[in-house]
């Protein structure tokens, strides 16, 4: 009965999983072994990994990668068994070995068959160090894989009866005396063995198996459950709807328990789908070996945050983008020895990359310590290649210089490397990167390395996203692409709105952002105009009453998108659109609103280059932003607010996670402390003007609401109560200490106004010591002259 | 023929699913276990006719497991057979005093499997 065709193609699937499973365990524990820090288990596991390949493959007909894998299992078990150790060269040549398998497993994979590569010459390095360099090593070389090739299996107490086996290898079996012959049952053991036994029953005892409690799944099969979850949240979100105007207590009882059972169900499909990221970081110990191996560097990797888990389609995506910066950061950012060693740092270099989640996104980050990027070798380079004027160039900040190096065409390396000069540059890397709706950035201090940033999210199947109404139509636009929301009353946007060569453009906060119109992109019914009731607008013509702009960011530029009506923000599904869509890049999909109906997920990026606000118009905004305010660098985006009477103050807009408006009525007690009910969580509230000298006792009146500044940290929140939210300004600002103290960071003028920065931490510490917890200080500095 | 329950035990699933799926083509229930600790686990609850093992296999290894196995006196007379890619007879007679009834050398055939099979389980 021979394996079927279908059976066979099967098992050799399952053989290429656990054999590229096995083999990454090969490299890790070798790596072990190399730093000398392998126990006699660690030569084991790498024995057990080859031993099994050999097994698997010779019984399902692969000769090429059984023969391969038996030489070297014969030079592991030599070095298994203690009779040869391990030096570095032999650890290369084992690792090369494992590529090689590697390679074949990859070939069967690809076409079906083992390949025809040649690997004589490895394997004859691998049989030289077994019997070449050991010259008390017994084990004889064997080239074949069993020498007892003819005989291949045999009862212990009934030879005879097996033709195949030859009598010389039967004698050399030790008779067992007390070994009664029998053939369906066997003998009873020696009494003496069971002592044995238990000592071996205790020892395995530490180890639990993993198919115990894991068990494989097939990823299509994940794929329709997360499918199927998706549409019962859109069932659900249809069901809910009803209940709002549902009197039967029955009937609502019954579809709230539907609500929450759902929302778990989701979470619990998605965590099946999620990996930890250390599944892809796994390699990383051989790349940073071998590529610090091939320079001539000595590079120290360390990771954190391993367990950091991610949808299965996410890491798949970045396992590319992150092995090149790794790479990158070895080849171009860490210094060979001699030269660090001259710069006064240890010679090892230190390589770090962190994962962690953030606000419902995954960071991480690829630090290394060595010289930083060269700015002005940057914009040389940049400039030579044309891909900036050099007025441009003279011009940028710092960072926005970095940011050059992930241009199309762009490469520093003075000479092409084998390392990470092969054409794919980094801009390949943040173009991956941002198709799964991330972001890259590159921070760099000259001297002491860099540090590339990551931003993805967890999931690309169910996606916050703001939705809009245009034209009576609805829109979901992704959160990710958002940056913020004006709305201009009707007096304004006839200023406000400007045109420029005959382009719509808005200025914010002195930067000239390009328009696009939602309805004329998508070419909407005119005629189906959203009725003319005040907030709504005709984003056309002289008679709008307000324009609602949506700022959008799109390949690291901003727009503004004019709609009809903004709605709200949503957790939406995600579904593909179907095959005749794909060519219109406006859309990224479709999801399916709680009323059942259809609406459309823009595809910001597309819509941009299909309104063509992003193409020429960077040097213009960047020469603008440059001209008005000098260096571009030291310029922080500040919220701009007042706690009553007079106490202008201003915080960092990147530590403030949200705004919002309560009413008084909403105040409630806990303890001492006044609370607001937020998100379905309890938000603690405090009101700055308590905290802060200038203004002590002056918030307290007012309108019925309160203006709100939302502060998180470490998951936690807390509300900051002030007087009312002023302007958001983007100013290089000079801070003076003088006025520090009580709450105060220091004084600045800004928009030609004394103001004075708010020391958040000192406020929320006052009023709260245990909010940063361990964590005290955590929160980011104001830059400080 | 009569049904008979066999159990595999090997470290490497892709080699338990082919031998799983030759025994059964043959008309036998199988069951699988991933190391010696899980057979073991396993066999304490269910008695089978034929125990198929692999020997090198992380936790606990396939000698061991026939050991113990021997200890426990309801697999005192039922045959264990090794599969195994060491054929030196240093291991076979290692096999032979933990009690073991008979070996089969990796890679081998499905011919040969159910040859010992039928073989040591005399149908």
């Amino acid at each position: 009965m021979p394996l079927n065709d279908e059976l066979q193609q099967q098992l050799i699937k399952d053989l290429l999983i656990e054999s590229t499973e096995g083999l990454d365990r090969f490299d890790r524990e070798m790596l072990v072994l190399e730093k000398g820090q392998g126990t006699p288990e660690t030569l084991n596991v790498i024995f057990r990994v080859i031993h099994t390949i050999k097994g698997t493959a010779g019984c399902l007909g692969l000769p090429k990668i059984e023969s391969v894998a038996h030489v070297g299992e014969n030079l592991l078990d030599t070095l298994r068994g203690g009779k040869l150790t391990t030096t570095p060269e032999m650890i290369t040549t084992l690792l090369a070995y494992a590529d090689a398998l590697r390679a074949m497993l990859n070939n069967l994979e690809n076409t079906g068959n083992e390949g025809s590569a040649d690997y004589s010459i490895l394997l004859q390095q691998l049989q030289d160090f077994q019997t070449g360099k050991s010259p008390s090593s017994s084990a004889a070389p064997a080239p074949a894989p069993a020498p007892a090739a003819k005989q291949t299996w045999g009862l212990f107490d009934d030879e005879s009866a097996v033709p195949a086996v030859p009598v010389a290898v039967v004698a050399s079996i030790p008779p067992a005396p007390d070994a009664p012959p029998s053939t369906p049952s066997a003998p009873p053991p020696p009494p003496v063995l069971v002592e044995n036994a238990g000592v071996e029953k205790e020892g395995a005892a530490r180890g639990h198996s993993v198919s115990d409690s894991a068990i494989r799944v097939d990823v299509g099969q994940l794929d329709k459950l997360m499918n199927l979850v998706g549409e019962l949240v859109l069932a659900r979100n249809q069901i809910v709807q009803f209940t709002n105007q549902a009197q039967d207590a029955t009937f609502i009882n019954a579809s709230q328990r539907l609500n929450n059972i759902t929302t778990e169900l989701q979470e619990g499909v998605m965590k099946t789908r999620m990996q930890p990221i250390g599944n892809i970081w796994a390699k990383f110990p051989r790349v940073v070996r071998d590529v610090s191996l091939e320079l001539g560097k000595s590079v120290q990797l360390v990771m954190e945050g391993k367990e950091t888990d991610l949808d299965r389609t996410i890491i798949e995506a970045i396992k590319d983008p992150l092995t090149h910066i790794v790479r990158n950061a070895i080849d171009h950012g860490i210094e060979m020895p001699d030269a660090r060693r001259a710069a006064g740092k240890p010679e090892e270099g230190v390589l770090i990359l962190r994962a962690f989640h953030e606000g419902g996104q995954v960071n991480i980050e690829i630090m290394d310590d060595g010289h930083g990027i060269n700015v002005a070798r940057v914009k040389q380079k940049a400039v030579e290649k044309g891909l900036v004027t050099p007025e441009n160039a003279a011009r940028m900040s710092d960072r926005e210089s970095f940011n050059l190096i992930f241009l199309p065409g762009f490469s520093t390396a003075e000479k092409i490397t084998n390392v990470s000069g092969r054409g794919v540059g980094m801009d390949v890397v943040k173009t991956n990167i941002e198709k799964i709706g991330g972001s890259v950035d590159v921070h760099s201090e000259a001297g002491h390395g860099s540090t590339i940033k990551i931003k993805i999210p967890l999931t690309l199947a169910i996606i916050p996203a703001l939705i809009v109404t245009s034209r009576s139509e609805r829109f979901a636009i992704p959160q990710v692409s958002l940056l913020e929301l004006v709305r201009l009353e009707a007096d304004q946007a006839k200023k406000g709105i400007e045109m420029l060569y005959g382009a719509p453009v808005y200025r914010l906060r002195g930067q000239l952002l390009p328009l696009a119109y939602l309805n004329k992109e998508l070419a909407l019914d005119p005629s189906a105009s959203a009725p003319a009731a005040p907030g709504t607008t005709d984003a056309r013509g002289s008679e709008a009453a307000a324009v609602n702009i949506v700022i959008l960011q799109a390949d690291g530029r901003q727009f503004g998108l004019v709609v009809d009506e903004i709605n709200d923000t949503e957790e939406i599904v995600v579904k593909p659109l179907a095959k005749q869509f794909k060519g219109i890049n406006c859309f990224a999909g479709a999801t399916i609103m709680g009323d059942g109906k259809v609406a459309l997920i823009l595809d910001v990026l597309g819509l941009a280059q299909h309104a063509n606000v992003i193409n020429e118009v960077r040097d213009r905004s960047l020469t603008d932003k440059v001209k008005t305010d000098g260096r571009a660098s030291d310029r922080q985006t500040l919220l701009l607010f007042d706690v009553g009477a007079g106490g202008r103050m201003a915080i960092p807009l990147s530590m403030v996670a949200r705004l919002e408006e309560f009413p008084r009525s909403q105040v409630e007690r806990s303890g001492s402390q006044e609370v607001v009910q937020y998100r379905g969580q309890i938000l603690p509230l405090i009101r700055v003007a308590d905290y802060v000298r200038a203004a002590a006792g002056a918030d307290s009146q007012g309108g019925d609401l309160m203006q709100v500044v939302v502060y998180s940290e470490q998951g936690r929140s807390v509300g900051l109560v002030v007087g009312s939210i002023n302007d958001i300004v983007e100013e290089s600002v000079t801070v003076k200490r003088d006025a520090a103290g009580d709450g105060i960071l220091g004084s600045a003028v800004i928009q030609n106004k004394v103001t004075d920065l708010l020391d958040v931490a000192a406020v929320i510490r006052s009023a709260d010591p245990s909010f940063y917890r361990a964590e005290a200080g955590a929160a980011p500095d104001l830059k400080v002259a | 023929m009569p049904i008979k329950t066999i159990i595999t035990v090997d470290d490497a699933a892709t080699m338990r699913k082919m031998i799983s799926f030759t025994l059964k083509g043959a008309g036998h229930d199988v069951i699988e276990a991933g190391d010696g600790v899980e057979a073991l686990k396993t066999l304490q609850m269910r008695q089978v006719d034929l125990v198929l093992t692999d020997v090198n296999m992380p936790n606990m290894d396939g000698i061991t497991l026939t050991r113990s196995l021997r200890a426990l006196p309801q697999f005192a007379h039922t045959p264990i057979v090794l599969l195994t890619t060491e054929s030196s007879p240093e291991k076979k007679a290692e096999g032979k005093a933990a009690g073991a009834t008979g070996w089969i050398v990796k890679p081998f055939q499905q011919e040969q499997l159910l040859a010992v099979v039928s073989k040591v389980l005399g149908i």
